[in-house]
């Protein structure tokens, strides 16, 4: 009964090609890709039935379908895994993939290419499904790349228009995500190329039917192995690899310093934001880490710098999304700050925090990001908060539901978001003890709270300041999933709630986590967190819909900005990493490149070579053409001269 | 007896005259005139040696030029017939459809 695993990508896949191949019409192509990814859904519930009759000691259902490469050592099963961790991830992928593709049919009615995007975005489920369930880190490597494949489909699926300045053209979005994204991709296949050749085989764990040996189960026998890197002196095996994840989570989960992709990813269609860049495949590097967890226990492993590089994400995003003015930035930001609390659980050791944060994060910002869609839907693609204002009148349901996922988000007692953030803050200072660290996320909480308050405030309260909007309220097919996302974003907490620890017992299995013991102090920091959060929430609030809502003018800078000057405007650009990365790396190369191709190219290989050799033989023809005059003398003439140098030869030869 | 030098200076004189023709003439039937000539030249070249050598191969090759000079002018004049038609001249000048 394990192949039955192989039913939850395959749906998807059927769909892909089905909607690629047979569909011609937006409806037929909306319903076939829901009902694809509703079919994966059940078989993921199917499989999880499967999964509790396996035994406690091996909770791991695989089925591997042929030997993908057998080269000499080097041997790769076609194989999937489903074991608990993986079954909360397919969970995640399925349900929220299905609500989203449900919206999508109401979002994406009237597009020009609806069956385009319906085919890719089933591409992208299976991709993502391909990731979490592969057995093998070669498998996951296909997902990993497909993924981002059908994210670049996607975020470039209005290839076609061209926006305003400053922002930036959908295709250019797609292309930036897709270069960003091969850093990570590198440093991948370098910690492929590394496991190999130091553990012998790719598989996670062993694969009973082509007897392959996995490599998780002996991550201490290289603890003490070292790599020479020349004159930077010799670094622990373990460290190299996981320093390599590491760059590869920082592409795909949007972290330091690899975010910038992320903020303009948002020039894709509003449910792709959700299902791709909020809910799964930016959380793709956090299942990396945590499915590889023994290497990052490993005593010399890149753990610690994980930690800060999640710490220093989760802070600056956080902040960098506070002086947003588009609806769905403010959201990009804020997914980078949100995945840095999770790549900081997983960089400290809190593996079922971070998975925790993972899922419940899934839920309330994949509604947030659908609510913001049935806003600019509301108002006709508009996306400018500063032209909104006053919607809460004009889309009552969509308000509501925008609010919860804004609380959810924000860590307000008792909505999803609240357990999940405060357990990791509770582990950054009770067990990881640092302090610095969980100051640090708590000073995110409120920032996050802030800039939520921000833009409710804005967008639902005040006065409607662009009088060419005409909001309205978005029809069923899109509210409903919304409505099953706010109930995932207000029950969502029950996961892992404190004492029932169900999260923790489902994913024993695999993480080996021990209960967390729930003290007076953790309480005491939760309450404290939550406070500050609903103050800065509360004052984000105030502060948009009443204090400096007069002074908010369409295509002016923030009121904000007159107070804080440049530091708001280091907030609002991302604190110029984009800045830096044209200035350091994207000119020269476009110089380079402009050298190559003039230059190079076009004087040199194209002058030169193709258009010199040409031009040679045109001017040796022009002067050969010269001795055909058409005149009988002339030949005669030459048969002459001829003859005599044939007689000339032989007589003076002798 | 004349010397056999006096027939060979001959025959050079009128091979002279027949390539002088075929370069210098317009008219393609002078032009053929000329050509035969050269042809006539060689074969008085070739009797002379035939009698100098007293061997009779020489003789032998000069019939066999007759022979393909006569085949020769029967094509050449048909040829000649062919381009009057179409062109309405024998001047070798004016045709020249073959300038590069």
């Amino acid at each position: 009964m394990d192949w039955i695993i192989w039913l939850i990508p395959a749906f998807p896949f059927l769909g892909f090609l089905l909607n690629a191949l047979v569909v011609r019409r937006e409806r037929d192509a909306g319903i076939l890709a829901s009902v694809m990814v509703g079919l994966s859904f059940i078989a993921t519930i199917v499989a999880m039935v499967l999964l509790e009759q396996a035994p406690a000691e091996a909770k791991r259902l695989t089925w591997t379908l042929w030997e993908w490469i057998a080269v000499a050592d080097f041997r790769v099963a076609f194989g999937l895994l489903f074991d608990p961790l993986t079954a909360v991830m397919a969970l995640l992928i399925t349900g929220v993939g299905g609500l989203i593709h449900i919206y999508s049919i109401g979002y994406i009615h009237g597009d020009v290419r609806p069956v385009r995007f319906f085919a890719f975005m089933n591409l992208f489920v299976f991709a993502m499904l391909m990731l979490v369930m592969a057995d093998n880190l070669l498998l996951l490597f296909l997902g990993w790349e497909g993924v981002g494949l059908c994210s670049f489909l996607l975020i470039g699926h209005y290839f076609d228009r061209r926006s305003v300045p400053p922002g930036i053209n959908p295709s250019d979005a797609a292309v930036k995500a897709f270069v960003v994204n091969r850093i990570g991709d590198a440093a991948m296949l370098a910690a492929l190329f590394a496991i190999f050749t130091n553990f012998g085989t790719l598989s996670f764990y062993d694969n009973p039917q082509l007897g392959i040996g996995g490599y998780l189960d002996q991550a201490f026998v290289v603890a003490g192995e070292t790599v020479d890197l020349g004159a930077f002196g010799r670094l622990p095996l373990i460290a190299g690899i996981t320093l390599l994840m590491l760059v590869a989570v920082a592409g795909k989960s949007a972290q330091l310093p690899l975010y910038t992709w992320l903020p303009d990813a948002m020039a894709g269609p509003t449910p792709v934001s959700a299902l791709i860049h909020a809910a799964t495949m930016v959380t793709s590097g956090v299942y990396l880490i945590v499915r590889n967890h023994t290497l990052f226990e490993q005593p010399a492993s890149a753990a610690p710098w994980v930690l800060v590089i999640g710490v220093m994400t989760a802070f600056i995003g956080a902040t960098a999304a506070v002086a947003q003015l588009d609806i769905k930035r403010v959201l990009a930001y804020s997914t980078v700050s949100q995945l840095g609390y999770m790549v900081a659980a997983v960089g400290m050791g809190a593996y079922v925090a971070g998975m925790y944060h993972l899922l419940t994060h899934g839920l309330f910002k994949a509604l947030l990001f659908l609510a913001a869609g049935s806003v600019i839907h509301g108002c006709g693609g508009q996306q400018d908060m500063r032209r909104m204002g006053g919607l809460r009148d004009s889309m009552p349901a969509t308000f509501r539901l925008y609010l919860i996922g804004a609380l959810a988000l924000s860590g307000i007692f008792p909505l999803a978001g609240f357990w999940s953030k405060d357990e990791i803050i509770a582990h950054a200072w009770f067990a990881a003890r640092s302090p610095l660290a969980a100051i640090l996320l708590i000073l995110t909480s409120a920032i996050t709270a802030f800039y939520m308050g921000r833009q409710i405030g804005m967008v639902f309260f005040g006065r409607p300041r662009d009088p060419a909007l005409h909001a309205h309220e978005s029809g069923s097919t899109m509210r409903w999933p919304m409505i099953a996302l706010a109930g995932g974003a207000i029950i969502g907490g029950l996961i892992n709630f404190p004492g029932l620890h169900w999260l923790n017992s489902y994913l024993r299995p695999v993480l080996q986590e021990p209960e967390v013991i729930y003290t007076l102090g953790m309480g005491v920091l939760a309450t404290i967190t939550t406070l500050v959060s609903a103050g800065t929430g509360y004052l984000g609030w105030k502060t948009y819909a009443r204090d400096l809502e007069p002074r908010i003018r369409i295509s002016k800078d923030d009121p904000a900005f007159r107070y804080l000057g440049d530091l708001w405007r280091g907030m609002e650009i991302g604190w110029g990493l984009d800045w830096l990365y044209q200035r350091v790396f994207v000119r020269p190369y476009r110089a380079a490149s402009i050298f190559l191709s003039q230059v190079v190219d076009r004087e040199g290989i194209d002058g030169v070579l193709v258009d010199g050799t040409a031009h040679g033989l045109t001017r040796l023809a022009r002067g050969l053409r010269l001795l055909q005059t058409g005149y009988v003398r002339t030949y005669a003439l030459m048969f002459l001269v001829g003859v005599i140098i044939v007689v000339a030869f032989f007589t003076l030869r002798g | 007896m004349v010397p056999a030098s006096y027939y060979i200076l001959l025959s050079g004189l009128l091979f002279t005259l027949g390539v002088v023709g075929v370069l210098t003439r317009r008219n393609a039937l002078v032009i053929f005139m000329s050509v035969e000539l050269m042809l006539n030249s060689a074969n008085l070249a070739l009797v002379t040696f035939a009698m100098t050598r007293q061997d009779v191969a020489g003789q032998i090759v000069v019939f066999f030029v007759i022979v393909v000079a006569a085949a020769e002018v029967a094509v050449g004049l048909a040829l000649l017939v062919a381009i009057f038609r179409t062109k309405h001249t024998t001047d070798v000048d004016e045709i020249r459809a073959l300038n590069g």
